[in-house]
């Protein structure tokens, strides 16, 4: 069974089920991720006066400089911690996200079965992940050097060049490694749709590269409103809370901040889910 | 096709509106509303200035440059006149270009970097001096009979004794001809040559100041300091090729071209000093603003740097105008280097000053450019009207100019004076403060810029500490007091060479007694202070309890049930640590929401607040206002009782993990 055959509604709520799914795993593994900072704040006695740490966030910024001079090396191994955190939870995170594939090539699936899924396809697209890290690395790598073959020969040219052509470049392998990720994405759809245990990385990797060779431009634009997505909800919570919400020790401050940053967050989250389910539908084509 | 199409568009409408949201961010400085400063100009009680300086040396100088060998053969005259109450038997000359002369010179050798911009020379620079004769005199050449190195330093030639023939008797006047050679070295402390640009600071061989009791005040050129010179009129000719653009001190009254090369010539009447630049690929603009002409020289390609530039100017002198007296000058000069000559940037001489920073130093809500040309343009106060000596006593110019230049960005911007985008701002004065609390105490703000460890700390403390210091004395004892006796020492000591006595002696006469000794306390002693609380103390109070003998025999209190109470003794301690007194305020909030505010005079090192009252002590915080910049730690200034306290933090964190994980993440 596939989302083909189901009707509209039953694929909005398969998709939203997805998207809740993915906000509330990522939302607790923030929660762990953010917290060894949270607690190097907190001990800095920065934010011990009655207005709490709204007083960091004042214009002119004395007393967050002041949290960071205080206590630069909390904050520091705090950081540190907390990067570790990030790379542990977003390996974690693949399990979601299997599990998000899953409900959205088959919705009816019992849980119990589904769950079993997801940790059976975890290792491949774990591998699979760690085949995209070096691909990419090795495109930012390419990107560099490149820019650093092309100094001498800029050199002659007028300052503006020479410092836009080196970020031309970074951006160009930004966007290449962008591209890859979108082709990561359908080969964890294959792995998703075909259930096979002896389906290994290669051959799904194969399925999406072939999908990239028939179909390129779907691939290309059908993972550009994901990113913009992104980018719009960010910006514009960002932009909405600095021009209507100061930061204060007020409550309903603190309430709006969470709510809209949270709805930024759905937003970005519900636009790759699409692009998912359209990850499953480019594999389905190829096939 | 159609799922093609409808990804596009959609792509292409977030993206747009992305972008929309992205410039309306780095529009948004956080700033809701720009400090305004008064203005000045009407203020009373300004005492009278000094029209011009008491010259004491005068130069005549012709110099031909070489632009392909980076050399100059120049001919000089110095007018001197003994103004001191001495008789002189020998002159001090600096010549500050053969610091670059090799890596054994007292610039060069410092193991640590040379100097404030950090690096060696690449090609070494020196100047000859090949004659030196009484101008009417029997012709000796007096430059045979200098030393040969610079006082206990036979490796460096920057600070040279010349013995005189004749003894120099006080009021008399002694014309004096030279001729030298200079060979620039790869730019290095804003002298020198990076490609076809030149920058000519301390170029010639110069007098050292003499001082009113004979002695002149010399030094050989150390890494970390600046300079001190007698006031004079320069008058300057600069002969150079056609294709090269010039810049320089003073104004240009005379030019003529002939085969290839232009003939220059300045005339700079009450300066100290002369510094000029050549480059032959300058874009040039020209602006009257407030009664000066003002000329910028600034790299192709960098209008918007440029626009940013003038418009600093614009607001910042008229600003100086009115805080510390009119500019006196004609002609102003901006000078923005290359980007490879970023070394020759943010530097100051008499009406000419350098500026700085990549193409790009206007995007992205930074004031980079705002910040360096008003803090240059402010040396044309504090180094050339008050020129005091920059090598005994940093403080005077860098310190206070510092300060200057920070009231300035914050009357123009707001906290945002440095940065102002997404909401958030970062103020001159809040960076003052952190380097100021980072290193502040480590050495003593009144001392030589050679006694300093290091250049980071000299930065910190002559730059960051003195601005924190003055800033923290204005928010105290009100700003528009301390403004006003700056004001009132820069019009008193325009033209002249005041010391940190002049200083003080203005302030004594200005402000508080107490304010005046903190400016000592932190200038002389390394000073500190640090206000904190410990905890919060709340007793609920009931009847006494016991045995009570009294007029009507023995009686036997029992101890209330316990039961909410009707009255709270509470109690915070506040200590200040530290020999610097400031008066505080306390503010007290209590659990019912009521709050006072208790005024402590802070003369003593604790502070009981006591408070009988209905409700208990929830919250303490000491200096609310954050007026004493100088404490050394802000994060025990308070407590509270009550509630999470950092919510903000925690959600935005959160957030920020969610966004990392997005992107990091699958």
């Amino acid at each position: 069974m596939s989302d083909h055959t189901l009707n509209r509604a039953t694929r909005l709520s398969t998709a939203a089920a997805a998207g809740m799914l993915l906000w509330i795993s990522r939302t607790l593994l923030a929660l762990l991720v953010s917290y060894p900072v949270l607690l190097a704040i907190r001990g800095s006695g920065m934010t011990n006066g009655p207005d709490g740490d709204a007083v960091l966030f004042q214009p002119g910024s004395l007393l967050l400089l002041e949290l960071l001079r205080v206590d630069a090396v909390g904050l520091t191994a705090a950081a540190q911690i907390s990067l570790l955190l990030l790379g542990l939870s977003a390996i974690f995170e693949l399990i979601p996200l299997a599990l998000a594939l899953d409900l959205l090539w088959l919705p009816k699936h019992p849980l119990r079965e589904r769950l079993t899924r997801a940790l059976g396809l975890f290792p491949r697209f774990l591998l699979l992940g760690a085949i995209a890290l070096l691909v990419q690395a090795a495109l930012m790598l390419a990107a560099s050097l490149l820019g650093a073959a092309f100094k001498p020969v800029l050199s002659s040219a007028d300052e503006r060049l020479r410092s836009i052509a080196p970020l031309a470049l970074l951006g160009l392998g930004l966007f290449a490694c962008g591209w890859f990720g979108g082709v990561l994405d359908i080969a964890r759809a294959t792995l998703v749709r075909r259930d096979a245990p002896e389906l290994g990385v290669r051959a799904a990797f194969a399925h999406a590269l072939l999908c990239l060779r028939e179909r390129p431009f779907r691939v290309l634009v059908g993972l550009y409103p994901s990113v913009a997505g992104s980018a719009l909800g960010l910006l514009s919570a960002a932009w909405l809370l600095t021009r209507f919400v100061p930061v204060s020790a007020s409550s309903v401050a603190i309430a709006l901040s969470f709510g809209v940053h949270q709805l930024a967050m759905l937003f970005a989250i519900g636009w790759r889910v699409r692009w998912l389910g359209a990850a499953l539908e480019l594999s389905a084509e190829s096939d | 096709m159609r799922r093609i199409t409808q990804d596009l568009l959609l792509g292409a409408v977030f993206s747009a509106l992305s972008a929309w949201f992205l410039r309306a961010l780095l529009l948004n400085t956080g700033v809701t509303t720009a400090a305004t400063a008064p203005p000045l100009e009407a203020a009373p009680n300004w005492p009278v200035s000094a029209e011009s300086a008491v010259k004491v040396a005068s130069y005549e100088i012709e110099a031909k440059f070489d632009s392909e060998r980076h050399r100059l053969e120049g001919r000089e005259t110095i007018h001197f006149v003994n103004r001191s109450s001495a008789v002189l038997n020998e002159l001090w000359f600096h010549l500050y270009l053969n610091a670059f002369k090799n890596d054994k010179t007292l610039f060069l050798r410092s193991p640590f970097g040379a100097g404030r911009s950090g690096d060696k020379a690449k090609q070494y620079g020196y100047v000859d001096v090949k004659k030196l004769t009484v101008v009417d005199g029997d012709g000796q050449d007096l430059w045979l009979k200098r030393d040969r190195h610079s006082p206990d330093d036979p490796e460096d030639e920057t600070d040279l004794r010349v013995p005189l023939e004749h003894p120099l008797e006080p009021g008399q006047t002694l014309d004096l001809a030279l001729e030298f050679e200079d060979q620039l070295p790869e730019l290095v402390e804003r002298t020198g040559f990076v490609d076809s640009f030149h920058f000519m600071g301390q170029w010639f061989p110069k007098l050292a100041r003499l001082e009113p009791n004979g002695s002149f005040a010399h030094f050989a050129f150390h890494p970390q300091s600046e300079f001190y010179a007698d006031f004079g009129d320069y008058d300057v000719t600069l002969d150079v090729p056609s294709t090269f653009q010039v810049g320089a001190t003073g104004s240009r009254v005379n030019e003529s071209a002939s085969q290839g090369r232009t003939r220059l010539r300045y005339q700079a009447a009450n300066v100290h000093d002369f510094a000029w630049t050549a480059w032959d690929r300058f874009q040039a603009r020209s602006e009257r603003i407030a009664g000066v002409e003002v000329k910028l020289l600034y790299p192709p390609h960098q209008q918007q740097n440029a626009d940013a530039e003038l418009a600093s100017v614009r607001f910042a002198l008229p600003h100086f105008n009115a805080r510390y007296g009119p500019y006196p000058y004609p002609t102003l000069t901006l000078v923005h280097p290359p980007e490879a000559a970023s070394n020759a940037g943010g530097m100051e001489y008499p009406t000419l000053i350098t500026t700085g920073g990549p193409w790009y130093s206007t995007f992205g809500g930074g004031h980079f450019i705002d910040v360096v040309t008003t803090h240059e343009l402010g040396h044309q106060w504090f180094y050339g009207l008050l020129a005091s000596n920059e090598h005994a006593e940093p403080f005077l110019d860098e310190g206070f100019n510092s300060y200057a230049e920070a009231e300035a960005l914050e009357s123009r911007f707001g906290s945002a004076s440095v940065f102002g985008a997404f909401g958030h701002s970062v103020s001159s004065t809040a960076l003052n403060r952190l380097f100021s609390a980072a290193r502040g105490a480590d050495e003593k703000v009144a001392q030589g810029a050679a006694d300093f460890a290091t250049f980071r700390s000299l930065g910190a403390i002559v730059y960051s500490r003195t601005a924190t210091v003055l800033a923290t004395v204005a928010r105290v004892y009100g700003r528009e007091r301390v403004n006003h006796a700056l004001g009132v020492y820069t019009r008193k000591f325009r033209f002249q060479h005041p010391t940190t006595a002049d200083f003080l002696a203005v302030m004594q006469s200005e402000l508080d007694e107490r304010a005046v000794t903190a400016l000592k306390l932190s200038f002389s002693e390394r000073a500190t202070v640090d206000y904190l609380v410990r905890e919060i103390s709340n007793a609920p109070l009931s009847a006494a309890a016991g045995v009570f003998d009294g007029p009507s025999g023995r009686e036997e209190k029992k101890p209330e049930a316990p039961r909410k109470a009707a009255e709270y003794a509470s109690r915070v301690v506040v200590y200040r640590h530290g020999v610097l007194q400031f008066p505080v305020e306390v503010a007290l909030g209590f659990e019912d929401g009521t709050k006072q505010l208790r005024h402590w005079d802070g003369s003593s090192s604790t502070f009981n607040v006591d408070n009988l009252g209905p409700s208990r002590l929830v919250s303490v915080n000491v200096d609310p206002e954050q007026r004493i910049l100088l404490d050394d730690d802000r994060s025990n200034n308070w407590l509270s009782i009550q509630g999470d306290p950092a919510p903000h933090c925690r959600e935005g964190a959160l957030y920020a993990a969610q966004i990392l994980l997005g992107a990091l993440g699958p």
